[in-house]
């Protein structure tokens, strides 16, 4: 098995939120907290494309780069995860996401954010999978129970696909096949393509 | 007396003042109760209960007969029907609907065929929807309508209407002739050479009697009993379903062989023709493309049209107001805004505005403006400015309710009962207006003002 990806296809994307709902009721996020997005761009205007963002579970994440009390790690399939117990609420890592996932439930006058919350890829956290603990801090962990994130589950169009990586690319490369015009798997050189400096030379 | 009957208050729940005779009862949702769901490409889904209905809210049945018993009728009205503590049994109402709806082939889906289809229904091919083996095999998913005859003769659904390629007891079927066999001496009936796979006649043919089944020598292919049932009868009034079935062995549709019309001649316009809306922000094309002129009764009531369109209304209200759905709301959407996720999506009652004619308004996106329909009506939103709508027009949701011209009904919601989400409804500031043949209200095409509140 590959490791796990999130794939937009954004000739499908039709804006309807169910992405997001699904997402919020799932793992009973507050009011204020987004872990999935759906972005427009040219709203209204000939060439409008929506897409669905959340977390992409990078393969190099910039999160876990910047984060001062190393909270984050990874799973077997390539989830990107945190430790609440041990973030601090600085905010580092949401400057240093290319795509606005992690959240933050409170803001005060100092400017103290709280923990950090974002997309777990329904893949849960520290503590036991399917503890009511877990599902407290961060949501349910469908991986756990042997199923796919429920986002791209619930996709009416099926423009999100999210699972094994290499099964999303097939999927992908049949559509484009079918339908012709040039791929676009929005955010996946960001995510997946990393490569080192040495590489890049 | 007024009785609203919904999971949650609805906007006319709040609007009045009244003190007295007003009910609001609560209605189970669907996931508290049984039975099925017809889809728009007429198959039904049976649904299987999976919450007891929470707190004193009772299934629509329940209501419904109820409200019988205190009338004193529900011996007559649920005669056919087994009911249990005051509940009636779903699966006969279902089998009373069979028994009854000849006319669109709503008879051959009983509840245990409904039921078997839920249990297997990854037996079935979700794009030809037909099951290709196993217990169902050979139907066609949710046996949409028509599915002819009666449940035993296991017709399989017809999966797209008007379908000549296949025959008519698998699922093909020929175009209805609904109007007669001819009009004004031309035939409304299909040409030669058009008819649905193994059919026995090869041209058009009108809507099946006992006297055309005498006719084609078909007749004594009834049963006795069927025969006592069919005589003097047509194909939706013959109850035993013989005509249907023998017309159906012969690969012949039930309903006729007919061709479609593009002339409806009992319709104010048979051809449809432009004529400008009521309240028409080009006022000038009045005279080239009038409306009716005023009706004394129709369906009893008076009717206005010329009466109104003869006056100019776009001078004060230049812009074309029109309504429309959200694509996660449903009606009035009480149910939705009451929901936490789906009244997080659009938490405020908005209004989309061309960046034009915002800009002529003085109006900048987010802000509070005044919505004011040509008959006064008068509702308070926040502006989303976008060129989703063209210069001119201005759009509002029609899902939004628990505000009434600027101020929030909060107070009058029974306590915790309050939707999420309150906002103004938009209908508050259409205008008259009722369509020519069926008399549905306008609310597409009226006229308003914006100004900054």
């Amino acid at each position: 098995m590959a490791r796990m990806k999130f794939l937009c296809d954004a000739e499908r994307c039709i804006d309807c939120n169910s992405c997001v709902t699904a997402c919020n009721n799932e793992h009973d996020v507050p009011w204020g907290i987004n872990r999935r997005h759906v972005v427009t761009l040219r709203d209204g205007e000939s060439g409008e494309k929506s897409i669905s963002v959340a977390c992409m579970h990078c393969t190099d994440a910039p999160c876990a780069a910047v984060c001062p009390v190393d909270c984050f790690y990874f799973t077997p399939e390539g989830i990107v995860l945190h430790d609440k117990d041990l973030c601090i609420g600085c905010g580092y890592c949401f400057y240093a996401c290319p795509f606005g996932a992690p959240q933050f439930p409170e803001e005060n006058s100092f400017a103290a954010r709280g923990k950090m919350d974002k997309c777990t890829f329904c893949a849960g956290g520290p503590p036991p999978d399917g503890s009511v603990e877990e599902y407290k801090l961060y949501g349910r962990n469908r991986i756990a129970e042997g199923k796919l994130p429920l986002c791209a589950e619930m996709c009416a169009t099926k423009a999100l696909l999210g699972g094994d990586g290499d099964v999303v690319s097939d999927i992908y490369i049949q559509r484009v096949t079918k339908r012709g015009g040039r791929p676009d798997t929005w955010g996946w050189n960001t995510a997946y393509n990393f490569k080192t400096d040495k590489e890049k030379k | 007396m007024l009785v609203i009957s919904d999971p949650y208050p609805t906007h006319m729940a709040v609007m009045s003042d009244r003190k007295n005779d007003t009910y609001l009862l609560p209605t189970s949702t669907q996931y508290e109760t049984s039975g099925t769901a017809t889809a728009s490409n007429r198959a039904l889904q049976w649904r299987d209960k999976t919450i007891e209905p929470v707190f004193e809210s009772k299934p629509d049945h329940v209501i419904l007969y109820l409200l019988a018993k205190k009338l004193g009728f529900e011996k007559e009205m649920f005669k056919n029907i087994k009911v249990t503590n005051d509940e009636p049994l779903i699966e006969d109402v279902l089998r009373e609907i069979n028994r009854g709806a000849w006319t669109i082939g709503y008879t051959g889906q009983s509840p245990e065929r409904l039921k078997m289809h839920a249990k297997y229904r990854g037996t079935f091919n979700p794009l030809t929807l037909k099951a290709e083996g196993g217990p169902c095999k050979g139907d066609y998913y949710g046996l949409p309508w028509p599915c002819w005859g009666k449940p035993e003769m296991k017709h399989p659904g017809t999966p797209i209407l008007y379908d000549p390629s296949k025959a008519v007891a698998e699922g093909g079927l020929v175009f209805r002739a609904a109007w007669g066999a001819d009009h004004n001496g031309v035939s409304l009936l299909a040409a030669d050479g058009i008819y649905s796979k193994g059919s026995d006649i090869k041209t058009g043919y009108p809507e099946f009697t006992s006297d055309i089944l005498k006719k084609l020598g078909w007749w004594d292919e009834l049963t006795p009993e069927e025969k006592k049932a069919a005589e003097g009868r047509n194909w939706k009034t013959d109850l035993s379903g013989g005509i249907q079935r023998v017309v159906i062995k012969h690969g012949c549709a039930p309903f006729g062989n007919g061709r479609a019309r593009c002339n409806v001649w009992e319709y104010p316009d048979p051809i449809p023709v432009h004529r400008e809306p009521l309240y028409t922000p080009r006022f000038d094309l009045v005279k080239k493309y009038p409306t009716y002129p005023d009706r004394k009764a129709f369906w009893r009531l008076p009717t206005r049209y010329q009466s109104i369109q003869e006056v100019d209304h776009s001078k004060k209200y230049p812009l074309v107001f029109t309504s429309g759905r959200l694509v996660e709301y449903e009606g009035g959407g009480a149910e939705e805004r009451s929901d936490p996720w789906l009244a997080k999506l659009r938490p405020e009652m908005f209004a989309e505005i061309n960046p034009k004619d915002a800009a002529d308004a003085g109006i900048f996106n987010g802000q509070y403006i005044w919505l004011e329909g040509a008959e006064g009506g008068r509702i308070k939103v926040r502006a989303v400015i976008t060129p989703r709508v063209g210069p001119g027009t201005v759009f509002t949701p029609f899902h939004f309710g628990g505000w009434f011209q600027g101020k929030d009904l909060y107070v009058k919601y029974p306590e915790d009962t309050a939707p999420y989400v309150r906002g103004e409804a938009c209908n508050t500031a259409t205008t008259y207006g009722y369509d020519s043949v069926t008399q549905m209200q306008e609310t597409k095409a009226t006229l308003c003002r914006i100004t900054p509140a």
